[in-house]
């Protein structure tokens, strides 16, 4: 009994420290209601939004381009990327910007929240929903405590999403 | 070669190329100044490092040529022997070899043995004659074989003590005993460790032992001397050579010195050479023979050494070596002055000053301060600007380089078309970024030859017309404005505008009653495909050439022009950005949207009359510019902007230029003109058409450079569609 409040108590001082314990630590953010995670060791940094400079004739989820210390690095608004509604920026609105397959991206977010230690065995495997949601793009569904986070695969949401647009360049 | 010097690897190389170009340009000097003793020396040198470091890294081949070269090349400075054309050219030719040498042990290509096998011949060859000119000929100790056909395999009776001192310098018998097995079998080694003494008396980085084999190998007498190149100093060595149980003394030696106490030649001349010149072969016969020599795997299988696949398994594992070999030495690295460095860390040292100064300002700031917080940023913006020039400088190589090569080119294309010509470079010292050098060098090349081949006439031709007999050609380097400029101008008998029309006619590019002006006709020869010499020589006439020239150009952000006067010469002038990396553009907006243009495709920029414009099949809009019709893009119906005008008489006109197609570009508003900095789009995201680039305005935010190929492209797709 005395072990365990100890073992329990070590790990939640861990995770306020952000000492990882035997999980992954996911970086949270906010779209809309819904809480989203990217692992954490694939964020070079976050910033706040800035304007941003659009790229004609690329589907509407990109942004635009930015200025980031002389690097020009692409930006995708997430929440078109999802088909969920625009909102106007507040000041709480960032940009996550994360390197994906040595290419270095940008994400357009409502706001973040937290990083999470999350341990394997509280993370399921995304459930089907068959034609009306793509899944494809998550790695899983993470718990910690009673939150629920849909954890990103960004390799796969950002370079599919790449090919898609080549193919419909080349159709058009 | 498992050493671990690898990563000097491409050091050597880079220096034996530097040390190449040295060699052969003091060659081409010395053809004109054979006495010069200086030039000589430096010759010596720069052959003498490259000998040296190509056989520290185990590139044999390459030190044992060059170590012939340097044997002649040491005669020719002692006096010894005269620097005569025969023995310049024979010098070029081994550059040459040199090159090809260095080039396969870098990238493991293969190597023309034949040709090195020649030359070392000759070298061999030549510094003989030498000795007979500063002494009599003597027999010496070397006797000749009857003469048979065929190939065969030499044998050779091999005795080597090595000096003491072999382990010290770093040599390794087995090494000598590998080499030996790898040009042919080794059989009956026997060491000789009489000399061995007692354990407790023995110094082991001493070499006691001899030994004596028997050596069998289809090569020539001096690859098996080469193969005891670095040991020979000090060490008691006879090779003898046996045929047919009779054993002909060729040569015992203690030192590498090739002359006898009693001043008799004792070098042998290959055995080839020695039949011929007694005249019991001919030279044919020997060519012939010499054309018959197998490779070692061909000679193994028949002697049932080895099976056809095991020679072609390690056959098959050297090209897989070789292929690993080149991947490694693709890293580019470029040679900076100190002295730039030095300027450089002197600017960095004052921009750490302004920016203190600034700091300590911007602390304890009071509005009464402005004026010397604005003249601080005036320094502070005099220190970037004057890094980034120094910066981009570091990138710059004076484009001597480039030019280095054609001294030789020349040479050689006047010996071979049977023409005077001499070649006159200026503005040398002109630096351009690294990149745009390197990327110049085959398009020049091809108009240097095109000018001694087609622009040059033969001497009869041009004593006729009252010219000098040797034929000019200039090339001249030097800046104008943010460019370069190269002009590659012959005094030859210029382009014949008849002839280029007749053949443009005849290809169907204009038609038959077509008026021309002359700058439209001149560029007709960069067509594909376009030639007017009437016989094809393997340096020009094929029809390629000229259009690669003028792709490769544009491709570096450059333009070629051509002025020629019939009878007088040509001129090409190439204009090109001083970097790829910066470049100069006109900033025009669209909506609310900043592109940049660059300045190099635009021709100018017009406000069209009202009646101006006109449709073709109701959708196609041209525009009338001085009684051409041109076509016209509305930017914002490209990239799908908000336009402030859709009115083109309000709006304003850019005529462009792109691979010689005129198109007019219809934007809002011309905001200025700014050179900029070009940044990949490519790098983190992907190509988009119509974009070139990006780069970083004034503000701060992403400028898009505009591709004015891809925008056509897209318009007309959007005409299509």
């Amino acid at each position: 009994m005395a072990v365990a409040t100890l073992e329990t108590a070590t790990k939640e001082l861990n995770q306020q420290i952000g000492l990882p314990t035997d999980g992954s630590q996911y970086l949270t953010f906010q779209l809309g209601d819904e809480l989203y995670g990217v692992d954490i060791l694939r964020v070079q940094e976050i910033k706040g939004y800035t304007t941003v400079t659009k790229i004609p004739n690329t589907p509407p989820h990109i942004k635009g381009v930015l200025n980031l210390r002389g690097t020009i690095v692409p930006i995708v608004e997430l929440r078109t990327k999802f088909g969920m509604p625009t909102i106007d920026y507040t000041m709480f609105t960032v940009i996550v910007v994360v390197v994906v397959r040595d290419r270095i991206m940008g994400l357009v977010v409502d706001s973040v929240s937290d990083v999470l230690n999350i341990n394997k065995k509280d993370i399921q495997a995304p459930p089907e929903f068959g034609a009306k949601v793509d899944v494809s793009v998550l790695i899983g569904i993470g718990k910690s405590g009673d939150k629920l986070v849909a954890l990103l695969n960004i390799d796969r949401l950002l370079t599919e999403d790449e090919q898609q647009q080549e193919s419909a360049v080349a159709n058009a | 070669m498992s050493n671990d010097f690898s990563q000097f690897q491409d050091a050597f190389f880079e220096e034996a190329a530097e040390h190449l170009a040295v060699v052969e340009e003091g060659l081409l000097a010395l053809e004109q100044h054979p006495e010069d003793l200086d030039l000589l020396n430096k010759i010596f040198r720069s052959a003498h490092s490259i000998k040296g470091t190509s056989g520290m890294f185990g590139f044999n081949a390459v030190a044992q040529f060059t170590h012939k070269m340097e044997t002649l090349l040491d005669l020719l400075r002692n006096g010894q022997k005269a620097v005569t054309p025969v023995i310049a050219d024979l010098l070029l030719r081994s550059t040459d070899c040199l090159k090809t040498l260095i080039d396969a042990a870098k990238t493991g290509s293969s190597v023309d043995d034949v040709t090195v096998q020649r030359l070392t011949e000759e070298l061999a060859a030549s510094q003989n004659a030498s000795g007979s000119q500063s002494m009599p000929q003597g027999n010496g100790p070397s006797k000749i074989k009857p003469a048979s056909a065929g190939p065969e395999l030499y044998s050779y009776a091999i005795a080597w003590a090595p000096p003491d001192w072999l382990f010290q310098r770093g040599l390794d018998p087995q090494q000598i005993f590998k080499e030996l097995a790898d040009i042919g079998t080794l059989s009956q080694v026997t060491v000789d460790a009489t000399k061995l003494p007692e354990l407790a008396t023995m110094d082991p980085e001493k070499c006691y032992l001899s030994w004596r084999m028997k050596f069998e190998t289809a090569k020539d007498r001096q690859v098996v001397d080469a193969v005891f190149e670095f040991v020979r100093e000090d060490s008691v060595l006879t090779i003898t050579e046996e045929v047919q149980g009779k054993e002909l003394e060729v040569r015992g030696e203690e030192s590498p010195s090739f002359v006898t106490p009693d001043g008799t030649e004792s070098k042998p001349k290959p055995l080839g050479e020695l039949l011929v010149e007694s005249g019991v072969v001919s030279r044919e016969t020997l060519n012939k023979a010499l054309s018959q020599q197998k490779r070692v795997g061909e000679i193994l299988v028949e002697q049932h050494a080895a099976t056809p696949q095991q020679i072609s398994q390690a056959l098959q594992k050297q090209q897989d070596n070789a292929a690993h070999a080149k991947k490694g030495t693709e890293t580019a690295s470029i040679r900076v002055d100190t002295d730039k460095i030095d300027k450089l860390i002197n600017l960095v040292g004052e921009l750490v000053i302004t920016q203190s100064m600034l700091s300590d300002l911007g602390s304890r700031f009071e509005i009464n301060q402005l004026p010397v917080l604005l003249e601080r940023m005036a320094q502070l913006e005099g220190n970037t600007r004057e890094i980034q020039e120094r910066v981009m400088s570091i990138r710059m190589l004076p484009i001597g380089t480039a030019f280095s090569r054609f001294p030789r080119l020349i040479r050689d294309l006047s010996a071979n078309a049977g023409k005077k010509i001499q070649l006159v470079l200026s503005g040398e010292e002109t630096e351009l970024d690294k990149t745009v050098i390197e990327s110049i060098g085959d398009p020049l090349t091809h108009l240097v030859r095109n000018s001694a081949d087609h622009g040059l006439e033969p001497p009869d031709e041009r004593l006729d017309n009252n010219k000098p007999e040797l034929g000019t050609i200039r090339l001249n380097a030097f800046h104008e404005g943010g460019n370069i400029c190269i002009t590659v101008e012959d005094d030859g008998r210029g382009l014949n505008r008849d002839k280029i029309l007749a053949k443009a006619v005849k290809q169907g590019l204009i038609a038959e009653n077509e008026k021309l002006s002359d700058d439209q006709i001149w560029p007709l020869i960069f067509k594909p495909g376009f030639s007017t010499a009437e016989k094809v020589t393997d340096v020009s006439g094929r029809g390629v050439g000229m259009d690669v020239v003028k792709r490769n150009i544009e491709g570096l952000g450059g333009t070629v022009k051509i002025k020629t006067a019939l009878g007088k010469g040509t001129v090409f002038t190439l204009k090109l950005p001083l970097t790829l990396a910066i470049t100069e553009g006109m900033t025009v907006r669209v909506g609310t949207e900043t592109y940049i243009v660059p300045l190099l495709s635009i021709l100018e920029s017009i406000q069209p009359k009202a009646g101006a414009m006109k449709t073709v099949v109701g959708k196609g809009e041209l525009i009338n510019v001085r009684e051409t019709y041109l076509p016209m893009i509305r930017m914002y119906e490209v990239f799908a902007l908000q336009p402030e005008y859709t009115d083109p008489t309000k709006a304003i006109l850019l005529i462009l230029e792109t691979e010689g197609e005129r198109v007019a570009v219809m934007v809002d508003e011309i905001l200025g003109q700014q050179q900029v900095v070009i940044k990949s789009m490519e790098k983190n995201f992907r190509k988009v058409d119509g974009i070139a680039g990006a780069t970083i305005l004034g503000d701060g935010t992403v400028g898009f450079i505009l591709d004015i190929r891809g925008l056509l492209e897209i318009a007309r797709r959007g005409v299509a569609a």
